[in-house]
């Protein structure tokens, strides 16, 4: 009952709901603000991410007469449920060690998909053709990049088995176990053998968070924001909520599996570690690359999961199996 | 106007399906409805319905005195603005066989070439925003800016310049003014030179427009296709050279030429034009000589004339037909959006949904222009 109890507190307070929220959507506006400042624009306030999702819970909730109710209804909730279950699981190094401590990177890698799968069912029950073009464009996508994120955890995770059962065959996927490893022997983000996997990783991070260059699925001057075209109000605002909980998600993760180390034995400055961290993490592979890019085509973009991420994810995975 | 310019690729049958791009979008500057059939990411059928701007200029020209009408047609459009009050006062002073003084003609280079760059750079920034490269989008305009703020400081306006007037020219340029814009002219080459660069070289840019909207000479010159469009696909057609009118014949310019015939060459093209009207533009400054702006009006007889000229976009075709009054009996204009527009659906064969706007702007389509 405590257990309970406890996991559901984590799931709404830290690191999930309330601090992941609140860490997303920094993010978010940091991000903006950056990003503008790179144009040389001004750029929005800080907290541009609460007054949008404000104004956007005041508004009412338009459905399409021709949209398929529930499932429009539902996809929301679907991608906001499974972002706020995933956040939970984000262990902070020397703060919080995670939700379940067996076999949590392959439940992260069964969530993450989750969001890209409702704005899918949104885009689909919506019944306008923006949306089932953003439907076709976000499952092309999504296949692209999952493929290198299955070999990058599966590095991580032969990598740290190898490591704990002294050289023979393993894997563990267990992400305190990961992280523990990686406070004793050094942060995998600094082991030559796994730079081509933290490379993978951070060409991941945009197509997952879809911006440019692979925000094709809701690529504005196309298909006017594909599925999300047909959202507004308090359902939008979900939406962008769960954009939100994913920047922490997968920045947290990224941090988790690469560089995990602490600095101090006080928590709130752990705290501090991670955050930076997390944010160095976006600004350099969500911020810089999208101010530096523009939108690829989706063919393109496919080629470019299946070739470039993949190759460099197989590298560290040969590595690994071999060395 | 043309309504619903419709082709058909191959049979549609139950694997299409319709999506509509426009009347309003984001990708599109003005209004113009693109019903396309389309299977998987393929545009298998494109039906082009424009009418939706339609203001009635035409009638109300020949509603008022050819002096208010320089205002007026000034107003067809806002980036070729000046184009169209040119044009309109050529083709008044041939009707009343007016010769307008040297340095008015020099002035109105000028002014047609400062709007031109500007123009240009214009719609290879929206190429930029419509692929989504956000700051390749900003540092254009940025670039941009630098044209528009010549025109602010010369004419007191940023887009419609009301530098026109019938006979002349309104605004006189002093030295120092000269001396402004040969400063301007020295900052914005490099930064132009610099972009091209860019829209040369990004691997980005590249694979989005590089081979995208083809469009061979043949079908250039079976649909009459003017301007940017038809001189990259190889056809060397422009107005200030096969039929030269104020400076232009004094001026030393080349006509740029390519045979490319891709999205990423007219690009390409733009930015070696502003290369060319910015040499002009310095010809002007040297060269202007003193004089009067403008020659005096002469009696309005019954007669009819014609001008033209080349726009940003192409050629621009004005008629008028006076009775005697003030009023002009009829005046009648047709733009090089009317033309390019049937470069579209050659285009679009079989292009991708992404590439629909893409392949729209670099036709640079003045929407307000040809539906008036």
């Amino acid at each position: 009952m405590t257990d309970t109890l406890l996991a559901l507190l984590h799931m709404c307070l830290f690191p999930g709901g309330v601090f992941a929220l609140a860490v997303g959507f920094f993010f978010k506006g940091l991000d903006r603000r950056v990003e503008a400042r790179l144009q040389s624009r001004v750029g929005p306030p800080l907290v541009q991410p609460w007054i949008d999702i404000a104004k956007l819970l005041t508004k009412e909730t338009l459905i399409p007469k021709t949209a398929c109710r529930q499932a429009f209804l539902m996809a929301p909730v679907l991608g906001f449920t499974g972002m706020a279950v995933c956040a939970a699981f984000i262990p902070v190094p020397g703060v919080f060690n995670g939700l379940f401590n067996m076999g949590d990177l392959l439940v992260l890698f069964y969530l993450l998909p989750i969001p890209a799968m409702a704005i899918m069912v949104g885009g689909s029950a919506s019944s306008s053709p923006f949306g089932a073009m953003g439907f076709s464009r976000e499952m092309s996508l999504m296949l692209a990049y999952e493929t290198p994120l299955l070999m990058i955890l599966l590095t991580v995770a032969m990598l740290v088995g190898k490591g704990l059962t002294g050289g023979a065959w393993g894997a563990e996927f267990s992400l305190l176990k990961i992280v523990a490893y990686q406070q004793q022997t050094g942060s995998f983000g600094l082991n030559p053998v796994m730079i081509p996997a933290l490379l993978a990783y951070l060409i991941f991070l945009p197509g997952t968070m879809g911006v440019a260059p692979f925000d094709i699925p809701e690529a504005e001057t196309e298909i006017i924001e594909g599925p999300l075209l047909e959202y507004g109000g308090p359902l939008l605002a979900l939406f962008q909520v769960t954009s939100a909980l994913k920047t922490f998600v997968v920045l947290g993760l990224g941090v988790a599996l690469f560089f995990p180390g602490t600095v101090s034995d006080l928590w709130l400055v752990n705290l501090g570690w991670f955050l930076l961290k997390t944010l160095a993490l976006m600004l350099l592979s969500l911020t810089l690359v999208k101010s530096a890019s523009g939108r690829m085509r989706i063919d393109q973009a496919f080629r470019f999961y299946v070739t470039v991420p993949c190759a460099l994810a197989l590298c560290s995975l040969l590595l690994v199996w071999f060395v | 106007m043309k309504a619903d310019t419709t082709i058909e690729t191959t049979v549609t049958g139950p694997r299409t399906f319709s999506m509509p791009l426009g009347p309003v979008h984001v990708a599109l500057e003005e209004p113009v409805y693109f019903h396309l059939e389309v299977e998987g990411e393929t545009v298998r059928k494109v039906t082009l319905t424009s009418g939706h701007v339609h203001r009635g200029m035409e009638a109300l020209a020949a509603q008022r005195n050819l002096i208010k009408n320089v205002t007026l047609t000034e107003r067809v459009c806002s980036l070729c603005s000046n184009s169209h009050s040119f044009t309109y006062c050529m083709a008044v002073e041939n009707v009343l066989g007016i010769s307008i003084p040297m340095r008015a003609r020099y002035l109105r280079t000028m002014s047609e070439e400062i709007k031109r760059v500007a123009s240009h750079l214009f719609n290879t920034a929206i190429q930029a925003h419509i692929i989504g490269y956000k700051s390749l989008f900003m540092h254009t305009m940025e670039v941009r800016e630098i044209m528009q703020d010549v025109k602010e400081t010369v004419y007191g306006n940023r887009m419609n310049i009301s530098s026109n007037c019938i006979g002349g020219v309104k605004c006189d340029l002093t030295p120092e003014l000269f001396k402004y814009i040969l400063g301007a002219l020295d900052k914005v080459e490099p930064l132009v030179d610099e972009l091209r660069e860019i829209y040369a070289t990004n691997p980005l840019v590249l694979g989005r427009t590089k081979g995208i909207g083809m469009f061979p000479k043949e079908d250039a010159l079976r649909l009459g296709i003017v301007g940017p469009v038809a001189r990259g696909s190889g056809i060397c057609k422009d107005v200030r050279k096969d039929s030269p009118y104020a400076a232009y014949p004094l001026v030393d310019f080349k006509v740029v030429v390519k045979d490319g015939a891709c999205c990423h060459t007219r690009t390409q093209l733009r930015f070696d034009e502003i290369f060319e009207s910015i040499s002009i533009i310095r010809q002007c400054c040297r060269d202007t000589p003193d004089g009067p702006l403008v020659a005096p009006m002469n009696e309005i007889r019954v007669a009819e004339a014609v001008a033209r000229t080349e726009a940003p976009r192409g050629e621009v075709f004005y008629y008028i037909r006076t009775d005697g009054t003030d009023v002009p009996a009829r005046l009648k204009w047709r733009v090089p959006s009317y033309m390019n527009w049937e470069a579209l659906p050659v285009m679009m064969k079989n292009c991708n949904v992404a590439d629909v706007a893409l392949i729209t702007n670099t036709i640079d389509p003045c929407v307000s222009c040809t539906e008036r």
